[in-house]
């Protein structure tokens, strides 16, 4: 069969078929069409000609095969040193081969292939740093997915995000009405408690334009509403766009570029239209790496820079507390042992280590604050990043890779694990679900929220007294 | 024999080494793109070449990277088998008293002494190297027929090379024999994975751009891998 009813090389382009795609329930469908699919090695014979240049090329041929990346990959280790999940072994015997082959591959070895993208690498890109030749096979296997993606062999949950982007320039279906609305919603339940609050929408010229991750919109309006009340006690002017509010890109997991040109230039365009002096992003990792540091090449940016200077939540909030915006009560200072997740997404690949252990000096007591082993760019995956959480069909293989992150808090003795990253709060989460191993795990700004202090003009006032 | 193989043979495996891998590195600059590597290559600042040249040479260093310190028993392996097969070839009195007379260049030669022990620990190292390759299955796994050739291509002119300079009795057939195999290191060099001789130095540095620019170079973030 060429194409299956759900399972085909086109993208989704309208709400009908993102709705039709989401009837399948769990894929079933789609993954017994994808057996089906044909492979169109023309196609990926071109692709490959197309944007397989000499970076790509050179890594592939130069492996020295050394094996020096096999103890950096956490999914190696946490799989009993299966020699199968030596980074250089998966990506040779799947892009490698490919290419070897010049795209003349069948049916089966795209289904290996989808595996071994995304059930096997996280996209994390720690074995590029262990590398004596400085080969990323992280960067390589976010190539791979997107010439998997074009093929149509791509994880149902994914295809899926794609899809959102492209129809509504968001990873869940949430509308910029719904967004609007959420935002106005936020504002007024803080109204009692915050006299003053607002959530400027679409102000023109404001410091800040603070952009989100849609499951905030969707799951945890309060997470906006943390938001608001922070830059709120900080005094920023800031404002949210009507229109690409949305930092996030589902579509970058998923390898669809073409979705994630949409996404990102659906924020810069809110950039340019409120021209406000910084944009800050919320605790999501994968959002910052989109939006930020992979972004301006998506929009055809050749500098590498968004139209504004961009910020991690986290570079606000160590800013903030330097420069006394948020100043933090000392007798609210966390004072347990207290551990933090370090994601790969604005850490290894966009040098954040430092300030967030800036944070850390604020927030907690002096000699409670501990080091998970490896840290800062060396950290290991939560587990669940480059779409590995969303991923039902991979969901055992996750599971396990929550292994490596549960072993690192336990041995910290910590009970508390800040994550300011979805997709690592995401996995923390999943992994007390799955080993009950009697922790909790927090963004920043509940935390920020309870222990920061709140000048006097912003209390409300005591109508009685 | 002797005059062909330090005549026209010598300058053809010159020209290949050198042109082939000449070629090689221009082809992998040419095939650099900004928009598919995600890579500011046009607009590269001071901080991203200090980069560039950080993450050569912290791995030129014994030790001098992260992932050395991880395996100092592989890092020692390498570094010795490297040792030998560079700085002996350059620096061995033959090698240089030969340079003298072909071309009427010379350079200070290291004591045979030396050269000597470099070369016995690096064919050591390469011998422990290819051990390695069988011994751990997660290299076993990835090893091809290719890897075992360039290491016997590597090794074979530092053997009959220290074979010559040591059995006066053959001295002929020796020195011969390590002529050719080293030209056939040469000739090999462009074509096979010692292309990394030319293109570990675009890697590193390519990788050494892409963290000083776009992955946390201009977030002031120094990593020194």
């Amino acid at each position: 069969m060429p194409e299956g009813k759900y399972c085909n090389t086109t993208p989704i382009g309208t709400e009908e078929a993102l709705k039709e795609l989401l009837s399948d329930s769990r894929g079933t469908q789609y993954y017994e069409e994808m057996e089906q699919l044909d492979v169109d090695t023309d196609k990926l014979a071109a692709a490959l000609k197309n944007t397989c240049k000499s970076r790509t090329r050179t890594w592939l041929s130069m492996c020295a095969r050394c094996g020096l990346c096999a103890d950096s990959c956490f999914l190696y280790r946490v799989n009993d040193c299966d020699p199968t999940q030596v980074p250089s072994y998966k990506i040779q015997t799947t892009l490698g081969e490919m290419v070897r082959k010049n795209g003349k591959v069948d049916n089966e070895f795209m289904r290996h292939c989808m595996e071994v993208a995304w059930a096997q690498c996280t996209c994390c890109n720690r074995c590029g740093q262990f590398c004596p030749h400085g080969i990323d096979m992280g960067v390589m296997f976010s190539y791979l997915r997107g010439l998997l993606y074009a093929q149509g062999f791509v994880p149902w949950e994914l295809k899926i995000g794609a899809g959102m982007h492209r129809v509504y320039r968001a990873q869940m279906d949430v509308t910029n009405e719904d967004w609007v609305e959420t935002c106005e919603w936020m504002a007024e339940e803080q109204e009692e408690e915050w006299p003053g609050l607002t959530i400027p929408v679409d102000k023109e010229g404001a410091d800040i334009m603070y952009t989100c991750n849609a499951r905030e919109p969707k799951h945890y309006p309060e997470d906006i509403a943390e938001a608001a009340i922070l830059f709120h006690i900080a005094g920023e002017n800031w404002t949210v766009p009507s229109e690409g509010w949305e930092q996030t890109s589902l579509a970058m997991f998923a390898g669809d570029w073409e979705a994630c040109t949409m996404q990102v230039k659906s924020v810069y365009s809110a950039m340019e239209r409120l021209r406000p002096r910084r944009m800050v992003g919320t605790e999501c990792g994968h959002a910052h790496r989109a939006t930020v540091v992979e972004g301006p090449y998506w929009a055809g940016r050749p500098d590498g820079k968004p139209p504004v200077e961009c910020l991690h939540y986290v570079e606000w909030v160590a800013e903030a507390l330097r420069t006394g915006k948020l100043k933090i009560d000392p007798a609210k200072r966390i004072k347990e042992p207290v551990t933090l997740q370090d994601s790969c997404n604005y850490v290894r690949n966009n040098g954040l280590a430092m300030v967030t252990r800036e944070i850390m000096s604020y927030i907690v007591e002096p000699g409670y604050f501990i080091e998970m082993t490896p840290n800062k760019e060396y950290n290991y995956c939560c587990g669940g990043g480059g779409g590995f959480n969303g991923i039902g069909r991979f969901r055992p293989q996750r599971n396990k890779a929550l292994r490596t992150k549960r072993d690192q808090i336990l041995a910290t003795g910590a009970k508390l694990v800040i994550a300011p990253c979805h997709n690592c709060w995401d996995a923390i989460r999943d992994l007390e679900e799955e080993y009950e191993i009697g922790i909790r795990w927090s963004f920043l700004k509940p935390l920020l929220i309870s222990m920061v202090e709140v000048p006097e003009h912003l209390k409300p006032k005591e109508e009685e007294e | 024999m002797y005059d062909f193989l330090t005549g026209p043979m010598l300058w053809l495996s010159l020209a290949v080494f050198f042109g082939g891998l000449a070629a090689r590195v221009v082809w992998y600059v040419k095939g650099l793109r900004w928009n598919l590597d995600r890579v500011p290559y046009g607009h590269l600042t001071s901080t991203g070449w200090l980069w560039a040249l950080k993450s050569v040479i912290f791995w030129l260093i014994p030790f001098g990277s992260r992932s050395w310190r991880t395996k100092p028993g592989f890092a020692a392996l390498f570094f010795l088998l490297h040792f030998g097969l560079v700085l002996v070839p350059l620096f061995y009195t033959g090698h240089t008293m030969f340079l003298k007379q072909w071309l009427g260049v010379s350079w200070p030669a290291m004591p045979a002494g030396l050269a000597d022990a470099l070369t016995i620990l690096a064919i050591c190292a390469g011998v422990l190297m290819l051990l390695r390759r069988y011994a751990l299955p997660e290299i076993r796994i990835i090893t091809g027929p290719q890897d075992l050739a360039v290491m016997a291509l590597s090794l074979a002119p530092l053997v009959t090379g220290y074979v010559a300079a040591h059995q006066p009795e053959n001295y002929a057939f020796w020195i011969n024999a390590h002529i050719l195999t080293g030209e056939i290191l040469l000739l090999a060099a462009p074509f096979t994975k010692l292309a990394h001789v030319a293109l570990f130095f675009c890697s590193r540095m390519q990788l050494g751009l892409d963290y000083g620019t776009k992955r946390g170079g201009r977030k002031g973030r120094g990593l020194a891998w």
